[in-house]
């Protein structure tokens, strides 16, 4: 009762809210510009549904943070949360109720982009778009917005005050989009495991480097977005590139990649609720 | 069983004491004020009733039960108006009113109850963001009273409120305490407290210095009642000096105001009076609940000079800032 209340009305809230409306289309925008932009440079929707996966695993997360860091923050901040656990709610029932509505959220944001790239692919290649390609996208995708979701709620479960849950949003995306994916030269995953290398006097294989390093989100949804494009974009360098080999390593295993992102989606909300549960609200 | 019951109830904040050794206890059906100023450790220790806040020291238990342990059991049945809240700004008040209908399980129409507490129709149906203060407390009174609550807790209810209001409020929570309800009403104005309050306490600096009805109050602080008696001629002597209950007395021509200390002293004294003159007009001055309440607290925010009856000198500036720490945020 309790949990399908609280989803109602931050759904509700959410969906009138214009800042909600304006990111959930910003995003949608940005994901139509690819294809359309592409119109003329690609011969396979496929093609541009691989650049789209580039915009969902490394920008999309700074749009689920700006949906979701102040879910529970926020609330706690305006003194809103005084009315939902005035009523006898249970905290846990919020704080479920919360993710389930921003998840929502975040998984039309996403779905909302596939099925535009779906009907411009469609549309306008030459190779038109692959119903089921772009399905199994659109699932593999709302599963990573699920475990954004769920790492941004719970971080937002953990802070009081505004301030603290953007500071916390910005660092995990930090730490699980550009540190985790060696976007930025010397601040990379991989410098730690060689100051370790050092620091122990040990030595890391090759294969758990890999391993390592498909242990973010985003780095596990890019290699669970690899069946997407095998046998349909192997014609094209950069999709080969990323979509790589088997190196032997958990990383490259489909079920690994989702247990990644299962994970970071049911462990972060639940060291946030464990916090939460004990938080001080008055 | 009490609807309130507190056992040194204790809440610090660091090295901050917000609530400090609290023992209360409020009677079901009892409409009992909660005063204090800013930063006694009112709000503190409704946080506390409520479970938003667990007690560093002590036991609180509302309507039987423990209200850290048992607090979502404890919540559905009472009814809440907070302090320092915000509506969902896009949620219509009607659908507030609806989720809160939901949650406790009741029948109540979200209609009805928004009617009582006299949010206009349209109003209702508009975006709580919008509201003004005065009609986000209205709203937030018509929840607290979904679901007929054994126990209303109201934090500073008339804050906001426009006269309209404010005497609305006072109807609703007669209402409630002839239903049976139990209404808490924590505020600093005490023009209200007076009015809708059998009891009140008086918080200062974390600690409850006062428990008592307000005339009983009076009494404690030999605070009774000046009756002011207006004479055929200015007396030739006034007797006065042996009369019980009278604490002292002042002539001024054909005028005598006589301080009693007890209300029968008021008959004795005027006896008096009438066997040595003619008792032309009567007068009656009651101090104020705001009088007795800066004598408990020393009459301002600032932890100026105040009797405190258990003879245990505290700073309510202490409190002040102990509750700022509860409260102030990041």
């Amino acid at each position: 009762m309790g949990v399908g209340t609280v989803f109602r009305d931050d759904l509700r809230n959410a969906r009138r809210s214009k800042i909600v409306v304006g990111v959930v289309g910003v995003f949608t925008l940005l994901s139509t510009l690819i294809f359309v932009s592409e119109i003329n440079i690609f011969d396979d929707a496929v093609r541009s549904l691989f650049d789209l996966t580039a915009l969902v695993a490394f920008l999309f997360p700074l749009f689920v943070a700006s949906l979701t860091y102040l879910a529970v923050a926020g609330d706690r901040a305006r003194g809103s949360i005084k009315y939902v656990l005035g009523l006898p709610n249970e905290r846990w029932e919020y704080a479920l109720g919360k993710y389930l509505s921003r998840g929502v959220v975040a998984v039309t944001a996403v779905l909302g982009a596939t099925l535009v790239g779906f009907v411009v692919g469609e549309v306008a290649f030459t190779n038109g778009a692959d119903p089921e390609r772009f399905l199994t996208f659109g699932l593999v995708s709302s599963l990573y917005a699920l475990s954004l979701t769920g790492v941004f709620v719970g971080l937002s479960a953990m802070t009081a005050s505004r301030s603290r849950a953007m500071f916390a949003a910005i660092g995990a995306f930090f730490v699980l989009v550009p540190f985790w994916n060696n976007l930025l030269p010397v601040l990379q995953v991989g410098t730690v495991i060689d100051f370790a290398e050092t620091l122990f006097g040990i030595t890391v294989s090759e294969e758990t480097r890999l391993t390592i390093a498909g242990l973010s989100p985003s780095t596990a949804y890019l290699s669970a977005t690899a069946p997407v494009f095998e046998g349909a974009g192997d014609q094209y360098e950069v999709v080969r590139a990323v979509i790589g080999g088997d190196t032997g390593s958990l990383a490259d295993e489909l079920w690994f990649n989702l247990l990644v992102l299962v994970g970071w989606g049911g462990g972060v909300p639940l060291v946030g609720y464990l916090r939460f549960r004990r938080a001080e609200l008055g | 069983m009490a609807a309130i019951e507190t056992r040194d109830l204790t809440r610090r904040f660091g090295e901050t004491v917000a609530v400090d050794g609290v023992s209360l206890t409020v009677d079901q059906g009892e409409a009992f004020g909660f005063l204090g100023p800013n930063g006694a450790g009112k709000s503190t220790t409704i946080s506390v009733l409520l479970g938003f806040l667990r007690p560093t020291a002590g036991e609180a238990r509302v309507l039987g039960r423990d209200a850290v342990d048992a607090s979502a059991a404890v919540r559905s049945r009472v009814g809440l108006l907070p302090e320092g809240y915000e509506p969902y700004a896009n949620l219509t008040g009607r659908e507030h009113v609806r989720s809160a209908v939901r949650t406790k399980g009741t029948d109540d129409d979200p209609d009805a109850v928004l009617d009582r507490v006299g949010l206009d129709p349209a109003d209702a149906r508009r975006p709580a963001g919008d509201y003004s203060k005065g009609m986000q407390q209205r709203l937030f009174l018509g929840i607290a009273l979904v679901g007929s609550p054994d126990l209303l807790i109201l934090d500073e209810p008339s804050s906001g409120l426009d006269p309209t209001g404010v005497g609305l409020l006072r109807e609703l929570v007669a209402e409630e305490v002839d239903r049976g309800a139990t209404v808490f009403f924590s505020s600093h104005d005490l023009d209200e407290v007076e009015r809708v309050c059998d009891r009140v306490g008086i918080m200062r600096g974390g600690e409850l210095v006062a428990v008592n009805a307000v005339e009983d109050l009076r009494s404690e602080l030999g605070m009774g009642s000046v009756v002011e008696a207006t004479l055929a001629e200015p007396p030739a002597s006034v007797p006065l000096a042996d009369v019980d209950g009278v604490s002292d007395y002042e002539t001024d021509g054909r005028v005598v105001r006589v301080q009693c200390t007890e209300p029968p002293a008021k008959m004795r004294a005027l006896a008096a009076l009438d066997a040595v003159a003619v008792v032309q007009d009567v007068g009656l001055e009651e101090p104020s609940l705001e009088t007795v309440f800066e004598q408990y607290t020393g009459g301002a925010d600032e932890g100026a000079e105040a009797v405190d009856p258990r003879d245990e000198p505290t700073e309510s500036a202490a409190g002040a800032s102990a509750e700022s720490a509860a409260t102030g945020g990041e």
